[in-house]
């Protein structure tokens, strides 16, 4: 039965996928474990310390844009985050970085999409439909098609950067190694003439690339995300729970 | 020769959002020079609404580079 399991054609970018996957799933059990065998009164030391101050981090952030309404969102987000930044610098390593193959890109932007429309039918119930027949029931269709707007402006981003970022190092490798062919090339041989220029040249742009270029995405993306899932929340409960609030302590 | 022609006019999508790139940038700089105590925030949120104007430009690069290899078609 498990004969041809092996055989599965996975594409490059699915394979170093499943990588960083598995990489964040074994330092969340280590830091799980570690947090659960830390005695709270003692200070936290080395990784637990690091991840109480991400899990920190992005509560606050997740709290200041969507309110205290949806309580686990800032695990959501921080889990997104840690996958999509180490999918991004991944590509430091020479494997096929995950981002530069659409699937991945789609899957981050169905899963905010999912959230939206979920955390939307949670908080308005049937009045979600009534966002389709707005503001006359004419316009049913050219809101059934802005739907998807978000959803395609997340993942075309995502993967657009990625692949922009892929062709110009791409080019920039071959113009270099072209570049070194030329100087080197006649008192050495064929291919480690390439090992002068590049090694020199394009760490500069890997960082610039992959590494600024990813936590910037990262954070748009998170931010977008959380952003469209607070839009979603009425906020009428909230101030009408601090108007009671004031009017009691006015009362006193 | 057809699909170079069409990357190099996709590309031409960058120039609106370069100008606004530059509209972005200005506005910031008016805002800290106004409220120096605020340039952090106002450094961040930049950063965020650059990334955000960039979207533009990287659809039209990514057109540009689908035309280029000529992929779907």
């Amino acid at each position: 039965m498990f004969d041809h399991f092996w055989d599965i054609d996975l594409s490059g970018e699915v394979i170093s996928s499943l990588i960083v996957m598995s990489i964040i799933i074994i330092l969340s059990i280590i830091i799980g474990i570690m947090a659960h065998f830390q005695n709270p009164l003692k200070r936290p030391k080395g990784l637990l310390l690091v991840a109480e101050m991400g899990v920190e981090y992005f509560d606050n952030f997740a709290r200041d844009i969507v309110g205290t309404k949806l309580p686990g969102i800032g695990a959501f987000v921080m889990a997104i985050a840690s996958y999509l930044f180490l999918a991004f610098i991944f590509g430091l390593t020479g494997l096929p970085s995950p981002v530069t193959n659409m699937a991945v890109p789609l899957s981050l932007g169905l899963i905010s999409f999912l959230g939206i429309h979920i955390t939307a039918i949670r908080f308005k119930k049937w009045r979600y439909f009534k966002r389709y027949i707005e503001p006359i029931p004419v316009f049913l269709p050219v809101n059934l098609l802005s739907m998807w707007a978000p959803l395609l402006s997340l993942t075309l981003r995502l993967f657009g950067n990625a692949i922009a970022g892929w062709a110009l190092m791409s080019i920039i490798y071959y113009g270099l190694d072209n570049l070194a062919n030329l100087i080197f090339g006649s008192f050495l041989a064929y291919g480690w003439s390439s090992l002068f220029i590049a090694p020199i040249i394009t760490p500069v742009l890997h960082a610039y690339f992959d590494l600024f270029s990813g936590l910037i995405q990262t954070v748009v993306f998170i931010s977008l995300t959380t952003i469209f899932i607070g839009q979603e929340i009425p906020e009428d409960d909230e101030n009408l729970s601090s108007t009671i609030e004031i009017s009691r302590k006015g009362g006193q | 020769m057809d699909t170079y022609l069409a990357a190099a006019i996709a590309v031409l999508g960058v120039m609106p959002s370069a100008l606004g790139e530059g509209l972005v940038c200005a506005h910031a700089i008016d805002g800290i020079s106004r409220n120096p105590e605020g340039a952090s925030k106002i450094r961040s949120t930049m950063i965020l609404a650059c990334a955000l104007v960039e979207t533009t430009a990287i659809y039209s690069l990514l057109i540009s580079i689908l035309c280029l290899f000529k992929i779907g078609g």
